[in-house]
């Protein structure tokens, strides 16, 4: 890829626009951007367009409504390389917490028996519709996790996943143990890593805002355990790590192992 | 036979914070429909909250928006603490309010130089500037970055902040970080001096020229801030932010994910020019200067003073932040948190988020979230930002629709709209 510009594209589903603000708040971008063609970045381009050939797709945001599902098959359609970038991208984002709920439910309790023309559904990753190829964790991700994911693309290289719990960065600075110590229902042993611990080191429980590590590694029982021997109740826990996991299909099968109720 | 008549549609405005679009239907004889139409989905923060443990609903809040996550914390913090009956230390007031002025200062550089100038430059983007304007980006730069500066170190990071707890933060810096903060906040005088000028040059287009009711917060402490607990019109009404619902009518239109608000059965205005026509007495210092000698452009009856009124408050807030850590130094050292126990209640928080009025209000049972409204400054404005596309529309229907659909993305980008936040939900 060196030598002639990568296009790339910036695409926003439902989100915060935090990851893009992230994004166009990094000094490096005055770097990067000359080695790039922006095809598509409406939060800082009115020239931009969604149907247009891109190298890399960045992508934030769940989908959360019937139209972003057409819109991320364009976007998928129209890039080499799709990236998901935040924990909305990737897990669905906090919007996904009740996504158990009938979609009917929550629109009443907030729109009544409004109508409006478009059409909305219940927030889901990107990945429910379309192959993604790289994934950029967090809410929002650090500056150093898109720097090292776009500088890697761009000599050509892959970005790789972190697979340690948060734990492990905490434990290297030196922390004081927020759930050990402290007694709070820290998410850092199932968290993926990356944050250089940042919760813990201002002494907050980890709320997991990186997404669980792989859903094989992540020891979602193991902490249910320490979490009910505090006297937490399983709806409890099952909120508290739903929030940045809603979709993940491993949570409540393991939490359950602890509660005696695996279903088979 | 019925006429048809094509909309001229702005599917996706640019350079704004969220999905939103415009659309005119112009008819014989002129403009016949105007929609700001908010796409971006619905999100249900109010509901995926209730019955939620309030420190986890608190954690999520702030994720309505990323420009201004810092306000939504802290505004729903103090409502949740206004429920429970705790009311925080002085100085743990005023370093919140600092943090809250790294969002303000953030918000307000990006907003001005990297999403309003580039029209004014002739610039489809900030991107495109920065080989030409290479002072004014750097500009931008520095002052988005001590914003952001001041939310890391103040609220562990600048976008969805987790030190900022009930009762106060999770740790505070040392003191000479907060020390750094006020020679930082001094250096960075002259560049917000510099914006407010820069922005005195520009156009204010006149064809949205007429009345506008503005609301704001009544700041406590007599100065112009970011708290208060009530709300004032322009019209000289003020109330109890408890009463809120009394004076202000949220309702849904078909086009739109985000509700419409009116006061008095009328379209109205929030945001910084807001906030000076009700509270430029409580200037102070350069600012009251600066606002002294640009009354005529920083008037009431135009949207677009609001990007002047940004301005002038870069100058205003990075003073008025000084002085708060004044406060705070002078009884350093700071115990970062008070114990705060949850008992039930309901209390109401507004607040100046860099956009205007935020009205959280918390009901708290059993540790547990029982009731959220939560009514976001854009949610307030997009009525009266209706009407003055309208009129701009209405004096630009019959130019090149080029031409219109820019015009008419400017009046939007002139009330900083943030549509992530208005696509919240209140309840009915």
């Amino acid at each position: 890829m060196m030598g002639e510009k990568i296009r790339i594209g910036f695409y926003a589903l439902t989100s915060c626009y935090g990851c893009q603000l992230q994004f166009a708040m990094m000094d490096e971008i005055l770097q990067l951007i000359p080695n790039v063609e922006v095809a598509c970045w409406f939060m800082l381009e009115r020239d931009s367009y969604e149907d247009e050939p891109v190298d890399i797709a960045l992508i934030e945001g769940s989908v959360s409504t019937e139209e972003e599902i057409e819109l991320v098959k364009k976007i998928r359609e129209n890039a080499r390389v799709v990236v998901a970038v935040g924990s909305c991208a990737v897990q669905g984002g906090v919007q996904s917490w009740e996504k158990d709920k009938p979609l009917e439910e929550l629109w009443e309790r907030v729109y009544g028996d409004a109508k409006v023309k478009f059409k909305p559904k219940m927030a889901e990753p990107v990945e429910n519709y379309i192959k993604v190829d790289y994934k950029v964790y967090g809410c929002p991700p650090e500056k150093r996790d898109l720097l090292y994911t776009l500088g890697t693309l761009l000599i050509g290289s892959w970005p790789e996943d972190i697979d340690y719990p948060v734990c492990v960065e905490c434990r290297l600075r030196g922390n004081t143990c927020v759930l050990l110590e402290k007694g709070e229902p820290c998410l850092g042993p199932i968290t993926r890593a990356g944050c250089d611990a940042r919760c813990p080191a201002y002494g907050i429980a980890c709320i997991g805002c990186r997404g669980a590590i792989d859903y094989d590694v992540a020891w979602f029982d193991s902490l249910a355990r320490v979490f009910k021997e505090k006297g937490l109740t399983k709806e409890d826990i099952l909120e508290r790590m739903r929030m940045f996991n809603a979709h993940n299909p491993k949570l409540e099968e393991m939490v359950n192992k602890i509660f005696g109720g695996v279903k088979e | 036979m019925k006429n048809v008549y094509l909309p001229i549609t702005v599917d996706h405005i640019a350079r704004v914070e969220g999905k939103g679009g415009v659309e005119i239907i112009v008819g014989d004889g002129g403009v016949k429909e105007v929609k700001l139409n908010i796409i971006e989905g619905p999100r249900f923060f109010e509901a995926i909250t209730l019955g939620k443990k309030l420190d986890e609903a608190l954690s999520v809040y702030p994720r309505i928006c990323s420009f201004c996550s810092a306000a939504h914390k802290l505004t729903a913090v103090e409502a949740a603490e206004k429920a429970v009956g705790f009311t925080p230390r002085e100085e743990i007031q005023a370093l919140r309010e600092v943090l809250y002025i790294g969002d303000m200062i953030e918000s307000h550089a990006l907003h001005l130089y990297l999403l309003v100038l580039p029209d004014y430059m002739g610039y489809s983007g900030p991107l495109h500037m920065i080989d030409e304007y290479k002072r004014e980006i750097r500009i931008a730069l520095d002052l988005k970055n001590l914003g952001s500066w001041m939310m890391d170190e103040l609220g562990s990071r600048a976008i969805h902040q987790e030190n900022a707890v009930l009762g106060g933060f999770g740790k505070l810096p040392d003191k000479s970080v907060i020390e750094k903060m006020k020679e930082k906040l001094k250096e960075a005088l002259p560049k917000a001096e510099y914006t407010f000028e820069l922005f005195t040059k520009l156009e204010q287009y006149e064809e949205v020229e007429g009345p506008i009711i503005h609301i704001a917060v009544k700041p406590r402490d007599e100065a112009y801030g970011i708290y208060g607990d009530y709300l004032k019109a322009s019209d000289g009404v003020e109330f109890p932010s408890e009463e809120y619902r009394e004076h202000i009518k949220e309702f849904v239109v078909e086009h739109s994910f985000a509700k419409h608000s009116v006061y008095r059965e009328k379209p109205f205005m929030v945001g910084a020019i807001s906030r000076l026509v009700n509270n430029s007495d409580l200037l102070y210092g350069r600012a009251k200067d600066l606002y002294e000698g640009h009354k005529d452009l920083l008037r009431d009856t135009n949207p677009f003073a609001n990007n002047l009124a940004q301005a002038l408050e870069l100058v205003y807030f990075i003073e008025r932040a000084i002085d708060l850590i004044d406060e705070a130094l002078a009884k350093w050292p700071i115990r970062p948190r008070d114990t705060v126990e949850i008992r039930d209640g309901f209390g109401v928080s507004t607040t100046e988020a860099p956009r205007g009025v935020l009205v959280y209000a918390l009901k708290v049972e059993n540790g547990r979230v029982s009731y959220a409204d939560i009514i976001t400054p854009t949610a307030f404005n997009l009525a009266m930002m209706e009407e003055h596309v309208r009129m701009m529309a209405e004096k630009h229907y019959s130019d090149d629709p080029e031409r219109l659909k820019y015009l008419t993305e400017m009046v939007v980008r002139a009330y900083d709209p943030c549509i992530s936040c208005s696509v919240h939900v209140a309840r009915l």
